[in-house]
């Protein structure tokens, strides 16, 4: 590999290395892992759902004021795994393009359609000197009446992809290898099923027994396609079907 | 961990290899360098107290103030360079007049936290612009109760039961924890935000300082107000008096 010259900037601002690397969105990827949360998303027969840790800091916090679950319109919310204030202006963002589509089109947009237009703007990003991608990564989920439910993920490179499931923050891989293995086995998940798969997902990669207040869970699902959060007690019936089924 | 960011500091529109943007982290040494701010929300009422450090004998007492009033029912504390918290008070007060012009009714602090944090974050994105250097505390009381929130230079925003922002933010929140702030009235906030500050001024390293003190609150009817005259005299009375208690104590 030859070692091409550059001029030292390739590091710190958005233009290639000589081996054809984008060291600020690589480095924009560390960023999504620094708050150390991992969130999860699954898909399955007739539901989605996206689970992530609560974790609050400071005893003088409100709890009530820390969330990383978003609705972008009453059917699509999303999770945010990343930075705190990037995260919650793509989600202002992404309200914005969805309220327009509305306005423009007449009908609700579409999760990937959402999604790509969530891409192309990070894309922008990491095509600019003067502006830094974006150190969130966006995990949507909606439920389109022809397609079914629908789980997308857009991150800092502008690259965006459905999925069945996928996990993502600072323990990414342990979870994309235990979901896969888990797939592997069993391809449809009924709504329970989907609950339990994805909060059992994130206490096996963190090797911890998770109580309902240390969990966030967003849901979709046919019966009711509005996006809403579970409160403490149903994340507690569903903590405790796991628990007996072990 | 060293947080020296050489070569990754320069500007906003930059990561790090570990992911940091500095900048916004040296922002953020900016607020640990001022008087700390001491905000406690209270059973119906929020109470700030502003440890304004003085740097010179000439100071003409009572200017520069660090608490602005936002709206007639908004508070905000800043900590960090006064200038930039100027600008943010602007923005603040513009916000609320819009939102005032628009939707006919004061604005929910919730929703200028929320807008203040995205000028904010705004910021930290480009290079051609630096973040604000400065940390800011809004308050204000409803139908729904007491609220704070507490932005800081990156743009992220909480909301808060207790928060110090500053220099003696440690010392300020190991005290503030020790409180039973749910259950206190504005009153005996006061007293207790009055000795928090006295307790954690260094008087080694900073001389002379001046406490400013706000509340709004039911008993405000949610305006948000100075305290009176007579209220503050108590309340550093009293806080004087158990800085020289404890100070006995100790030698004894």
């Amino acid at each position: 590999m030859s070692v091409g010259n550059s001029a030292g900037f390739d590091r710190h601002i958005t233009i290639f290395s000589p081996e054809g690397r984008l060291y600020q969105v690589e480095y924009a990827f560390n960023a999504c892992k620094q708050a150390g949360l991992t969130s999860v998303a699954v898909r399955g027969k007739d539901s989605a759902v996206v689970v992530i840790q609560k974790k609050v800091p400071d005893k003088l916090l409100d709890p009530s004021t820390v969330t990383n679950l978003f609705y972008i319109t009453a059917n699509i919310g999303c999770v945010m795994t990343g930075m705190s204030a990037d995260s919650r202006y793509q989600v202002k963002r992404a309200r914005s393009e969805a309220a327009f589509w509305k306005y423009r089109y007449g009908h609700e947009i579409p999760v990937d359609v959402l999604c790509r237009r969530i891409a192309d703007i990070s894309q922008v990003y990491t095509q600019s000197a003067g502006m830094r991608p974006l150190g969130c990564i966006m995990t949507l989920i909606g439920y389109d009446d022809k397609m079914g439910p629908m789980v997308f993920k857009t991150d800092p490179a502008g690259y965006f992809c459905g999925f069945r499931a996928v996990a993502c923050g600072a323990k990414h891989l342990e979870g994309g290898n235990f979901l896969e293995k888990c797939f592997k086995k069993k391809k449809d998940y009924t709504f329970n099923e989907t609950i339990e798969l994805a909060i059992h997902c994130l206490s096996c990669i963190l090797s911890a027994d998770l109580r309902a207040n240390e969990l966030e869970v967003g849901i979709v699902t046919q019966e009711n396609p509005k996006f809403r959060t579970l409160t403490e007690a149903e994340i507690d019936n569903h903590l405790a079907s796991l628990a007996e089924r072990d | 961990m060293s947080s020296i960011g050489t070569g990754y500091d320069l500007s906003a529109s930059q990561f790090s290899p570990d992911g940091r943007v500095f900048q916004v982290e040296y922002a953020q040494k900016a607020v640990e360098n001022s008087g700390t701010v001491v905000a406690i929300r209270g059973k119906d009422g929020i109470v700030f107290g502003v440890e304004k450090l003085v740097m010179s004998k000439l100071y003409e007492k009572g200017s520069n103030k660090r608490i602005f009033h936002i709206d007639r029912h908004i508070g905000m504390a800043v900590a960090g360079l006064l200038a930039d918290a100027r600008q943010i008070a602007d923005i603040a007060r513009e916000e609320a007049a819009n939102y005032r012009s628009d939707f006919g009714g004061p604005i929910p602090s919730a929703v200028l936290a929320d807008r203040v944090s995205m000028y904010m974050h705004a910021y930290t994105l480009y290079s051609f612009v630096r973040p604000f250097g400065c940390s800011v505390v809004l308050s204000s009381y409803d139908e729904d109760g007491p609220h704070m929130h507490v932005i800081e230079p990156s743009g992220v925003a909480y909301g808060y039961y207790g928060c110090a922002i500053g220099k003696g933010k440690q010392a300020a929140k190991t005290e503030i924890e020790k409180i039973k702030m749910k259950e206190m009235s504005m009153h005996e906030l006061v007293n207790e935000v009055a000795r928090i500050v006295y307790t954690i001024h260094d008087e080694v390293k900073d001389k002379a300082f001046e406490l400013e003190l706000s509340w709004v609150g039911k008993g405000t009817e949610g305006l948000h107000q100075f305290i009176p005259a007579e209220v503050q005299e108590e309340a550093e009375k009293l806080a004087k008096k158990s800085l020289e208690d404890s100070d006995s104590d100790e030698d004894m």
